[in-house]
Order: C-alpha cells, then structure tokens, then sequence
C-alpha cells in the first residue's frame, strides 16, 4: 500500500527523542484536498498538517501511538486548548471543518502506515463526512444557557398566582398548628408552579430561538454555583450572518425581569458532526 | 447582544464540546486503553487517567454505547466480514 503521506520534514517516522511516530492525532477534518503543513501548532508543539484524500483533508500530527492523559488538570487544559487552537486554524484557513473530539489518535494496522488508516477512513466516510460538511458549510455553533434568579422569580408568582394568594391569606387566618400545614401546601403549591413555569418558558424560548438557527440541540443544563438556576442549555447552529439575530432575541430574553442569558461561541460545529 | 469566546470566561463550554463530542470514527483504527477506544474521552476519565476510571466501570456504559454504535455502522455496510469473530477485516477493501 502506498501512502501519501510522505512530507518527511514534517512527518518523521521517529520522534526527536527516538519514540516511533505510529500514531496520527486527528484534529478536524477539512473541506480541501490541499496537502499542507500548519507548523509546530499542535499539541506539545506538534507539526500540524494535512493528510488529503479526493477534496477533503484530516488534520492530523504524528505521535506515539498513546493517549494523551495526565491526573494534571492544568496539562490537561493546555492540551484541549491547543486541540481548540489548531482547529480554529485550520477552521479560519479552510472555513469549513468537522471537528473530533480530544483524544482521537489513528493507529496502524498491522504493518500498515496509521496515514494509511486515516485516508482508509476518509475513503471509507467520504459520503458522510461530505454530507456533514455541507450541513455546516458557512454556519458556526453557538452556546445558548439561560438561567433565572430563583427567588424573583418566586417573588413573581406569589404576587401574581391567585392560588398562592389565597393560600397566604389562609395562612394569616388560620391558628398556628394549621398554619403550618398550610405553609406547606404554599410551598408545595410555589414549587409546582415554578415548575409549570420554568416549562413554559422553555418553550417559548426555544420558539423564539428556533426561528433564527439552522438546527438545535438541548444539552443537560448545569449549576452555574449561585442562587440562579439554569433553565435552558442550547447548542445552536446558525449561519454565520445571523448570528445577530439570534444576538437581538437574546438579548430582549436578557432583559426580563428574573431571566439572564450566556452567550457564546462562534464555535466549531462540535454538536452537529456526531454520528 | 454579542457572543463571547473569551478564553477565561468560556473555558467550560470549550470543555464540555472537546471533551464529549466531535466527529465519531470505527473503533478498531483508533487508539485504546484495556481494549477500549479512545473515543470523546470525557474530561474526568482525561484528569484521572484512563486506567482509573476503567478500573471503577466509569466509563463501561460510554464504552457499550461506542460499541454499540460500532455494530450498528458495520451492519450498514456491505463490507464482507470474517464469519463470526465481530472484527472488521484488517485486509480493507479501501485502496490509498
């Protein structure tokens, strides 16, 4: 088997320090057939580039062929943002990428080359990864978190819930054994309305946020660690020259009382190239 | 309002695609601990280490999930297996 793999600059089959290159950490996987090197940018200054098949490329760089791991969290971190780094280059430089997850190493088979495995994978994905690439052609992943400050919005709906009210009217009527009981009911009362409300809001948010996104994904919401709590937390896709749309409906969901919104990326379509 | 990627402020979000998703290719080209490929490793078993995590069944559920994936890929091929043994042939039918 022949590989095309053969910059011998920049893809050595020996490491500096000796160790055998059998492994090719994967990056993204770009929209060109371009066979190009990025640099040292990689993780632990890896050479970064190219391994093409037809018109796509994997973005790869040689290592051993072993995880990246480490009990470090700050090595950890470092690693990850150099992961985020190189395809963030080859993002800017090519504008359409699939990103991999951390991690991702192709090794050989048998005594085959791994460049060999990484372009039997391309071959072998081709119409899927095309498929992926166009879904995300000229659209960015952004994240979407909404969060609401739990006692306005409690506030809110005593003053507003006629059952409440009445039963807060109870309350101050009845002797004090009773009353206790009837705190309870309020407070049974409070919880499901807050409920039915955190319900409503998430639909009609993700109404109004679906109108400006290509597609949208409800990921497990979070403690952000303060008396807020996370109602919605959203990947969207959406082409790049809407996002200030989706900026203006957030913004107008950022202003209500109680309610506060995360905005971030652009990302790389992360969410939306899983199998 | 504007979307921020300020790297001190987003490093979780940058975590939580990194660490759990991206692009999925087969298990058997890809690099593994204890037999199981290193596929959206998760940002815990990445601080503790794989062994660790593996040790304590952590990451079995992600593993059945990857496998079953796995399986799932293979049968929508029409690629000739060897009878019985689960593996894909070494010998692919894919040329570089």
């Amino acid at each position: 088997m022949q590989c095309s793999d053969d910059i011998r600059v920049t893809t050595p089959s020996e490491g500096e320090d000796g160790t055998k290159i059998e492994g090719r950490y994967l990056y993204c996987v770009a929209d060109s057939g371009e066979k190009v090197s990025l640099g040292p940018i990689g993780i632990d200054g890896g050479e970064v580039y190219t391994v093409p098949y037809k018109d796509v490329s994997a973005v790869v760089h040689g290592c051993p062929a072993e995880p990246y791991q480490s009990s470090d969290a700050e090595m950890v971190k470092g690693w990850v943002i150099a992961h985020q780094r190189v395809v963030d280059k080859a993002w800017e430089k090519w504008g359409t990428v699939l990103p991999l997850g951390f991690d991702t190493i192709v090794r050989g088979q048998g005594d085959s080359e791994p460049c060999e495995s990484v372009e039997a994978w391309l071959a072998a994905d081709y119409q899927s990864l095309k498929r992926k690439m166009e879904a995300v052609r000229g659209k960015a992943e952004y994240g979407v978190q909404i969060f609401w400050e739990t006692r306005a919005i409690a506030k809110s709906i005593t003053e507003t819930s006629a059952a409440i009210g009445r039963l807060e009217d109870e309350i101050r009527s009845k002797p004090r054994g009773l009353a206790y009981i009837y705190r309870l009911k309020l407070e049974n009362a409070l919880k499901k309305e807050m409920e039915t409300k955190a319900d409503q809001c998430f639909r009609d948010f993700h109404k109004r946020i679906k109108k400006h996104v290509c597609d949208l994904r409800s990921e497990k919401t979070k403690g952000p660690g303060d008396d807020r709590l996370m109602i919605m937390n959203l990947s969207c896709l959406v082409d790049r020259d809407r996002s200030t749309d989706l900026g203006e409906e957030l913004e107008a969901i950022d202003r209500m009382e109680g309610f506060s919104v995360r905005f971030t990326g652009p990302w790389p379509p992360y969410s939306f190239v899983g199998a | 309002m504007e979307p921020t990627r300020d790297s001190h402020a987003t490093l979780v979000d940058l975590l939580d695609r990194v660490l759990d998703k991206g692009l999925v290719l087969y298990a058997d080209i890809i690099v593994s601990v204890a037999g199981i490929p290193l596929i959206g490793v998760n940002l815990r078993a990445a601080l503790a280490g794989m062994e660790t995590m593996l040790k304590y069944g952590v990451m079995q559920e992600w593993d059945e999930r990857i496998r079953a994936w796995e399986r799932e890929k293979r049968a929508e091929e029409t690629v000739p297996t060897v009878a019985g043994d689960g593996h894909r042939p070494v010998e692919t039918t894919f040329s570089c």
